[in-house]
């Protein structure tokens, strides 16, 4: 038994909601087929920890925050997987498995290695495809609250034509505030050049293609701004 | 194929059976006989519907929400029109998903029909033909359903008219 009352099963294991392919903190994802299409099923476990009608109230909140900003992506014409069915009694959502495609992470990391350079045209197209879909959401106050390039994928075969499809929304939220859309893209920064190195220059053309496509860009980026200012071994002064 | 039936992993011992009815004169009668009760199928407006899966969808939530004690509507069979719907409003959701008076063809949905009984009842009823399931998307009417469900061509830019049917239908109860 797990700790929160789940049947145990540990990564690649098969139960009655489907094949366990990822354990996190707060959910657990499985691969399973819905009316025969590939489903990814993301269920939020309880955490005994808390009370229980807290507990209820917050999964609750997080699972509708998910879906509701899948939907407002996709009505901007972002790329997100479909949703098909939301269990709010076990707290599961059914949503489209993307097969065939590789995470952007993957993907750079590829290109660099095949290309043996640290900007191939690939990944300079591929940062306007990602400055553009963060100008879309930040613009329809979406904040996405875990962007990193894991949560990117690409179909495959990748070409100039293939969109960037963002999946989970687990940690999203809405807001208009600069300082929330600041910070969302502070996250991706900090995860995109810690997982790449010597890609400071691609980040730079994800915030320059931003800061042409959002109408409200140039408010977040100086917000973006004061958000690096902050942290560990800055200096709060000026 | 005359009727399509399917099964629904989530729900394996309940059948969804769709069939395709044309040339229909009496749907004025069907209404008043489904407000009456006497018909045990839900019976829908094939012109909002692009695809089995979409009433597969709308079935399993239905199936779902009837276990659970939680039907907004008054059954299984009304359940699966409103689930169709993208809104929350009930009689909305009958007017667009449900057949009109002068309707000349629809989609009925029987469930757990296991010897085909219900069916047969059903094509007693109805003063139309049975056609093909194929033909199904003969009677789509694309423009109508990006009307009724608000659907701009941004979002079909990267996604097909289906999908964003469905996420809406998925979603529309995230409050």
């Amino acid at each position: 038994m797990e700790p929160d009352g789940a049947p145990t099963s540990s990564v690649g294991q098969t139960c009655d909601v489907g094949k366990l392919i990822k354990q996190g903190a707060e959910a657990r994802v499985y691969s399973t087929t819905f009316m025969g299409r590939p489903t990814i099923v993301k269920e939020r476990f309880k955490k005994k920890y808390r009370h229980p009608t807290l507990d209820k109230k917050l999964t609750h909140r997080r699972t509708t925050r998910e879906v509701t900003a899948i939907l407002r992506c996709r009505k901007s014409g972002i790329c997100t997987p479909t949703v098909y069915f939301v269990d709010y009694e076990s707290h599961r959502i059914y949503m489209e498995n993307i097969e065939n495609s590789t995470t952007v992470r993957d993907y750079i990391a590829s290109e660099q290695k095949e290309t043996q350079e640290t900007n191939p045209e690939t990944l300079v197209s591929l940062a306007q495809k990602i400055g553009t879909l963060l100008a879309t959401m930040h613009d329809n106050d979406v904040i996405h609250g875990d962007l990193t390039t894991s949560n990117m994928l690409l179909r495959q075969p990748v070409d100039s034509s293939s969109p960037v499809v963002l999946i989970d929304f687990g940690l999203s939220s809405v807001s208009g505030l600069h300082e929330d859309k600041g910070v969302d893209l502070y996250v991706l920064e900090r995860a995109f050049l810690s997982t790449h190195p010597n890609t400071e220059n691609i980040f730079e053309h994800i915030l320059v293609t931003y800061r042409k496509k959002s109408k409200k860009s140039s408010d977040v980026l100086k917000k973006l701004d004061e958000v690096r200012m902050r942290g560990r071994k800055r200096s709060m002064i000026g | 194929m005359a009727s399509q039936s399917y099964e629904l992993e989530l729900f394996p011992n309940c059948k969804v059976t769709l069939a395709l009815f044309d040339g229909v004169e009496n749907c004025q009668d069907l209404k008043r006989c489904i407000m009456e009760g006497k018909v045990d199928a839900a019976l829908l407006n094939v012109s909002m519907i692009i695809e089995p899966f979409q009433v597969l969808v709308s079935a399993n939530k239905a199936f779902h929400v009837q276990q659970h004690g939680k039907m907004k509507t008054r059954n299984i069979n009304s359940e699966i029109l409103f689930n169709l719907s993208p809104t929350n409003n009930i009689s909305e959701s009958f007017k667009r998903f449900g057949v009109s008076n002068e309707d000349k063809s629809l989609l009925a949905v029987v469930l757990n029909d296991s010897n085909g009984e219900k069916l047969q009842r059903l094509t007693e009823q109805v003063e139309g033909t049975r056609i093909d399931m194929n033909q199904l998307k003969d009677f789509t009417d694309e423009a109508k359903i990006k009307k009724v469900y608000k659907i701009q061509d941004t979002e079909l830019t990267n996604s097909t008219l289906l999908d964003a049917v469905i996420c809406r239908m998925a979603t529309k109860d995230a409050s």
